[in-house]
């Protein structure tokens, strides 16, 4: 276990340092010391992925982060078929991540007789052109994300819900509380340590979205979904230029990594640990 | 533009390869002469029987008239997430091969063996069609492989909607108005989309270039320092785009297709025309089904002022590290391997009788390698065994040698047609996109790539 995390993942990490300060074709080495950081800093498509990124990160916040809080108070509710509903909330994570992208992706397609096109004409709407249109392509992405990976979330907060200790529902019903104020009094302040933990880890998952854009647009229209994965990716593997991609990795991993700790400093009063 | 040959390479074919390499065909302590390994990529895998059994003859037949030589066959095939991991673990085979658009990048960064002074005097090499060497060529004439099969670009159609269009399939168009018709009349008569274009993962560009070479401009100069994208060849190429999509409508809805959707779609009869590499009959007959009767191939319609049009095929390259023995080695043995059939009848008809046993094509659209002459010769030998129906490409063929071959933009051509992506897409997606701004902003994003170096 320790060899295949040293070799494969601790390795790599280290590798990374001295090679974003080399110009390398893995034959001769040389050491440009910043040239690969002021390289990435000065390619226009930057400020560009930064910005779709941190649109992506928002969208699937606000999308993305309710629907399975939301599912798991719901099917916590229910007696006899949480079973089931948990196992249906839960289906779509067993999809293998490029067959989802792909099924979505068809979903998507903008002629008029496409899957959601044809739903949305039983209402008298569309056809809209999805992931072909510059404003709309973005959500749709975080429309697929969402559903692809919000089953665990609700696992895991209806886990944390069936642990919360039915007398202080009890206590607070005694109390006159409705339902809304026994979620917000009861459920939530029992659930937030989770909460801060899934919020966290969501956002460094969304800053390093990339398999969804890669496979249904590879960051188009017009550069609507360029994503910096994506750029780290075009880097090393279209353009053979490894010491942009770790440059430019190193960097995201820096901003992560001070995003995270600024977050934990900010919710330390709020977190219950 | 892209191998058709991309697999993931099997991990027992990669253990191979290194049991290969650690018994001692690579590293540079062998610069004298006497006993050299050598890994060869190009090995069939076990799915093409007949040709595996020619490629293990043909290593037999080798190593027979050349003893002191050890060739070891490799199933690997180009793909550009693993070359470099390949490069940089040792595991790249002495002999491998590479598409033509692949060339100037692993030129530039000099990930590729210098072959110039290894070739022999007399090899084949030096009978190649010059404009298709070029694209193994750096700016001082030095060269970095040997192409074995070259295409060009050409307008693919399908034959079948042609008909039913009632369009001559014989008579493709031979100008862009003519393919603005026949889109039309395709569109109006079968209701398939007429005509369609890849537009993303940098093909997009890649097409817009060949569009902007037959309308008469490059987009960079020769010497590679200036971004020429800025031009009314370029700009009258997207204005056709502009009027199939928004006038027409003959364009379809989808706009963000990379190689192996526009290859589906045109393989299963969704669409009537798109520009492609000639070499796509083999990808969309034998590997997607569609039935070679409906492949039909024509010569890329050229304004007055036409450049030509850009070229593409498979270069044979060896492992840079490879020392100088190996290096004649492999040599010796890509010529034996893929010139052979040029020269000797028994050796291109027991090719091309493995290869059709296996329902591969043989007699597929595409470039002579050599001179004409050649090729003829060649196609004589191998008639018995040809299952392509060649005379649906007469014009393709007519025009093969008066229509030029133009390099790809000299420098970081595939930066270049990454940035032309993004101008497509605008002008398909957006009806009031501003053609000339959009190229005032791709000169200038080309001309910073340029400069960025």
């Amino acid at each position: 276990m320790l060899m295949a995390f040293g070799l494969f993942s601790w390795w790599p990490i280290l590798r990374s340092l001295p090679l974003s300060v080399q110009r390398t074709n893995f034959l001769t080495t040389e050491w440009v010391g910043l040239d690969n950081f002021s390289r990435v800093l000065q390619d226009p498509l930057l400020i560009t992925a930064s910005l779709n990124t941190l649109w992506f990160a928002v969208l699937a916040l606000v999308i993305g982060f309710p629907v399975p809080i939301l599912f798991a108070v719901v099917i916590a509710e229910l007696r006899r078929t949480r079973g089931l509903a948990s196992v249906l909330v839960y289906l779509p994570v067993i999809f293998p991540p490029v067959v989802a992208v792909l099924l979505w992706k068809a979903f998507f397609d903008p002629s008029p007789t496409g899957v959601l096109n044809t739903a949305l004409g039983w209402f008298g709407l569309g056809p809209l052109a999805w992931l072909n249109d510059g404003d709309l392509a973005m959500p749709s992405i975080v429309l697929q994300a969402t559903w692809a990976s919000f089953g665990t979330a609700t696992i895991i907060y209806l886990a944390t819900l069936m642990g919360v200790q039915t007398e202080l529902y009890d206590a607070a019903e005694t109390d006159g509380a409705g339902a809304f104020r026994r979620f917000w009094h009861v459920t939530l302040p029992q659930m937030r340590g989770v909460l801060l933990v899934m919020l966290l880890l969501q956002l460094i998952g969304t800053f390093q979205v990339f398999t969804e854009p890669y496979i249904m647009t590879n960051g188009g229209p017009e550069n609507h979904t360029v994503t910096i994965l994506m750029l780290i990716y075009r880097y090393a593997f279209v353009s053979g230029d490894y010491g942009r991609a770790t440059a430019l990795s190193l960097l995201l991993a820096a901003a992560l990594s001070a995003l995270s700790w600024i977050y934990l400093r900010a919710t330390k009063r709020w977190s219950t640990s | 533009m892209r191998s058709t040959r991309r697999r993931i390479l099997a991990p027992a074919v990669l253990a191979v390869a290194a049991l290969a390499l650690a018994a001692g065909c690579s590293g540079s302590d062998n610069e004298k002469s006497g006993p050299v390994s050598i890994t060869v990529a190009g090995m069939p895998t076990a799915q093409q029987p007949k040709q595996l059994d020619a490629f293990k003859r043909k290593i037999t037949d080798f190593t027979a008239a050349n003893p002191d030589i050890k060739v070891v066959g490799d199933e690997a095939v180009f793909d550009i997430r693993t070359f470099q991991a390949q490069l940089a673990g040792g595991k790249l085979p002495t002999v491998f091969y590479v598409p033509f658009t692949e060339m100037q990048g692993l030129i530039a960064r000099k990930q590729i063996a210098d072959i110039t002074s290894a070739l022999p005097a007399d090899s084949a090499v030096s009978r190649i069609n010059p404009a298709i060497l070029k694209v193994t060529k750096d700016s001082s004439d030095h060269i970095y492989g040997v192409p074995i099969q070259a295409y060009s670009m050409g307008l693919l159609y399908n034959r079948d909607l042609f008909k039913k269009a009632g369009l001559d399939p014989d008579k493709p168009p031979t100008t862009w108005d003519e393919v603005r018709s026949a889109a039309k009349a395709i569109q109006t008569a079968t209701g398939v989309q007429g005509f369609a274009s890849m537009t993303k993962d940098n093909t997009g560009g890649w097409v817009l270039t060949t569009m902007s070479y037959a309308n008469g401009s490059t987009i960079q100069t020769v010497d590679g320092k200036k971004a020429t994208v800025d031009n009314d060849a370029t700009r009258s190429a997207l204005q056709f785009y502009r009027s199939l999509r928004w006038d027409d409508n003959t364009f379809g809805s989808n706009f963000l297709l990379g190689y192996n959707d526009a290859m589906k779609a045109f393989a299963g009869g969704k669409v009537g025309m798109f520009v492609q590499g000639a070499d796509a009959y083999s990808m969309v007959v034998s590997n997607m089904g569609m039935k070679p009767d409906d492949f039909g191939l024509a010569p890329l319609p050229q304004a007055t002022n036409g450049l030509g049009t850009l070229g593409g095929g498979t270069v044979a390259i060896i492992n840079p590290r490879a020392s100088a023995n190996e290096v004649k080695a492999a040599i010796k043995w890509l010529e034996f391997d893929n010139f052979r059939k040029y020269s000797s009848e028994q050796e291109a008809v027991a090719d091309a009788k493995a290869k059709a046993a296996d329902k591969q094509p043989v007699g597929a659209p595409a470039l002579p390698l050599f001179d004409q002459a050649t090729t003829d010769k060649y196609l004589a030998w191998v008639k018995d065994y040809v299952n392509v129906p060649r005379q649906n490409y007469a014009s393709f063929f007519a025009t093969a040698q008066s229509v030029a071959l133009v390099p790809e933009p000299p420098v970081k051509a595939q930066e270049t047609y990454g940035t032309l992506d993004t101008v497509i897409q605008a002008v398909l997606t957006r009806k009031d996109a501003d053609i000339n701004a959009l190229l005032a902003d791709a000169q200038r994003k080309v001309q910073a790539i340029i400069d960025a170096g």
